[in-house]
């Protein structure tokens, strides 16, 4: 009895800590002004100028954009390769293996500043702020990509499924993407949301990269930060909204997937 | 014939050319660059001369490694107890802790650099109720200065941390702990002879994992402190971007060295891994 006091005792400090922080910045958001101890002046006006901001709204959708594209192009790429290694080569799968973690040990700002270094003085589609900007978030994000396609694939028993097809008289690529790919969308669709959500939180790459040039919700934030404290708090708070409402969604499906396997 | 017959191998050109050109080349030319001299090509140690000489680069290779080590000490120590708290919890305690887990994980970067400032910055919330409470602890706390970078960093290790080692301490078994009690052991004993040298090694994992995830942390610290406190991955991307004069061959240099960082943190890591698991053998 004595422990399980301890132990809630210990989970509600840390809880408190790591939630402090977060109830704070929607407290400020919805207050006029807080210079004393307790806030006053209750108020939606600052949510009702940041929503209604052209620019804020330009930002957000650019922010989707700059997130559904690597997500998209980096799927595909990924499942055409493991196309070739599960149907062909299943021995080539421990050198993707190696060639997609290497990102998680580079980290953002050492991929950022080594793209922009080789591809800034580069002829045209290279130089483009755009594209480097993409194809950078396409190898933050495949380490992510490859493991849960990789997952989803194995349990769906992918080769054998493909050689039933193709006893039936499919061809190899049309059972691939006919029959394998639409068994594993809803491994897909995590991946989706937990790729969109990482790209959604950067920072560094895109200041790095983007600069002046590429305006997201996050560069939008640091320009405000400097200047209102209530919009800043506003627009956390909107963008961590979506951001919840994204990896809810991933849980939501995770749980789904683990049901279906029960039954 | 048979060049018909590996036509497949197109499906893999696509992976292949994204690995090489946005992976593997430009981290090879940034480690080539780092020996060139600048302006020309050739090959030179003095960019690596330059950051261990100047005072400017050396502070910020050795805050770097100071605000990561404690910031990942402290982080760990808060996480094993945390961790340890989940595993005797009831499920339903559980299941509340590592939702807020799972959520506050996504605060990090700017989002998080701002509530502290509104939480320990000159007029946050915390800094009033010091001023009124007459504590000068909270009063006369500084939140753009180490201090309060290392309450940043240690916000953003303790989720990761913990969601980390919660598996470990599930793979603890209760019947060690009874057959220790048994044979007449004390809870002390079971936990510095049996519980700790058993979650050692993925102890020390997660560690290494915390370090890397601080050292090459840019957000934060850059809307924290931006000039303030000198940092490797801010010094990093001064020397390509903004207003200071450009210096690639220098700032590649410095990336070198924050990459050397994390090699050296997981290799001291894998020794005292090795050593952990020969010391748990016997």
């Amino acid at each position: 009895m004595k422990k399980s006091r301890a132990s809630k005792g210990t989970i509600l400090i840390i809880s408190l800590y790591l939630v402090m922080p977060l109830l704070l910045t929607f407290l400020y958001s919805i207050f006029t002004e807080w210079n004393e101890v307790l806030p006053n002046g209750l108020t939606l006006k600052y949510y009702k100028e940041i929503l209604l901001d052209k620019y804020f709204l330009t930002s957000v959708l650019r922010t989707m954009l700059i997130s559904a594209i690597p997500f998209i192009l980096c799927t595909s790429v990924v499942l055409l390769a493991l196309y070739v290694i599960i149907v062909y080569h299943p021995g080539w799968d421990k050198y993707m293996q190696m060639l997609c973690n290497i990102p998680y040990a580079l980290q953002g700002i050492i991929l950022a500043i080594s793209v922009l270094s080789l591809y800034v003085g580069a002829p045209y589609p290279l130089s483009n702020r755009f594209v480097m900007v993409v194809l950078t978030y396409c190898i933050v994000i495949l380490p992510y990509i490859y493991r849960g396609l990789k997952n989803s694939l194995d349990t769906v028993n992918a080769k054998c499924l493909i050689e039933a097809a193709q006893m039936l008289g499919a061809n190899r690529f049309y059972a691939f993407f006919k029959v394998i790919v639409p068994n594993i969308l809803s491994g897909i669709s995590i991946v989706a949301m937990l790729s969109i959500s990482i790209v959604f939180g950067d920072f560094a790459i895109i200041n790095i990269i983007g600069g002046s040039y590429y305006q997201t919700a996050q560069m939008y934030l640091y320009k405000k930060l400097f200047s209102s404290g209530q919009a800043s708090s506003v627009i956390i708070v909107v963008m961590f909204g979506l951001t919840l409402i994204l990896s809810g969604i991933v849980n939501i499906l995770n749980k789904k997937k683990v049901r279906n396997r029960e039954d | 014939m048979k060049l018909k017959s590996r036509r497949y191998l197109i499906a893999i050109l696509p992976f292949l050319l994204l690995v090489l050109f946005y992976e593997l080349i430009p981290i090879l030319m940034i480690v080539i660059r780092s020996f060139q001299p600048e302006g020309h090509i050739g090959f030179t140690f003095d960019n690596y001369i330059s950051i261990f000489t100047k005072r400017l680069y050396q502070q910020a290779v050795v805050n770097s490694i100071f605000v990561s080590v404690i910031s990942s000490v402290i982080g760990i120590i808060i996480a094993f107890f945390g961790a340890k708290a989940t595993n005797e919890a009831t499920s339903r305690w559980r299941s509340f802790f590592i939702n807020i887990l799972n959520m506050t994980s996504n605060f990090a970067g700017i989002p998080l650099a701002f509530a502290f400032i509104i939480l320990l910055g000159n007029t946050g919330i915390l800094v009033l109720l010091g001023k009124e409470a007459g504590i000068s602890a909270l009063a006369d706390f500084n939140v753009y200065s180490v201090n309060g970078l290392l309450l940043t960093y240690i916000y953003f290790q303790i989720p990761l941390a913990i969601l980390l080692i919660i598996p470990t301490f599930d793979g603890l078994r209760r019947e060690w702990k009874e057959a220790v009690l048994l044979l007449g052991g004390s809870p002390l004993i079971y936990w510095t002879r049996v519980a700790i040298p058993t979650i050692m090694p993925s102890l020390l994992a997660t560690l290494s994992v915390l370090f890397s995830n601080a050292v090459a942390a840019y957000a934060t610290a850059y809307a924290l402190l931006a000039n303030n406190y000198s940092l490797l991955p801010i010094r990093i991307s001064e020397q390509f971007v903004g207003d200071i004069v450009q210096r690639k061959e220098f700032g590649s240099a410095l990336a070198v060295v924050l990459m050397l960082t994390m090699v050296f943190a997981t290799l001291i890591n894998n020794y005292f891994v090795k050593k952990s698991r020969g010391g748990a053998a016997r």
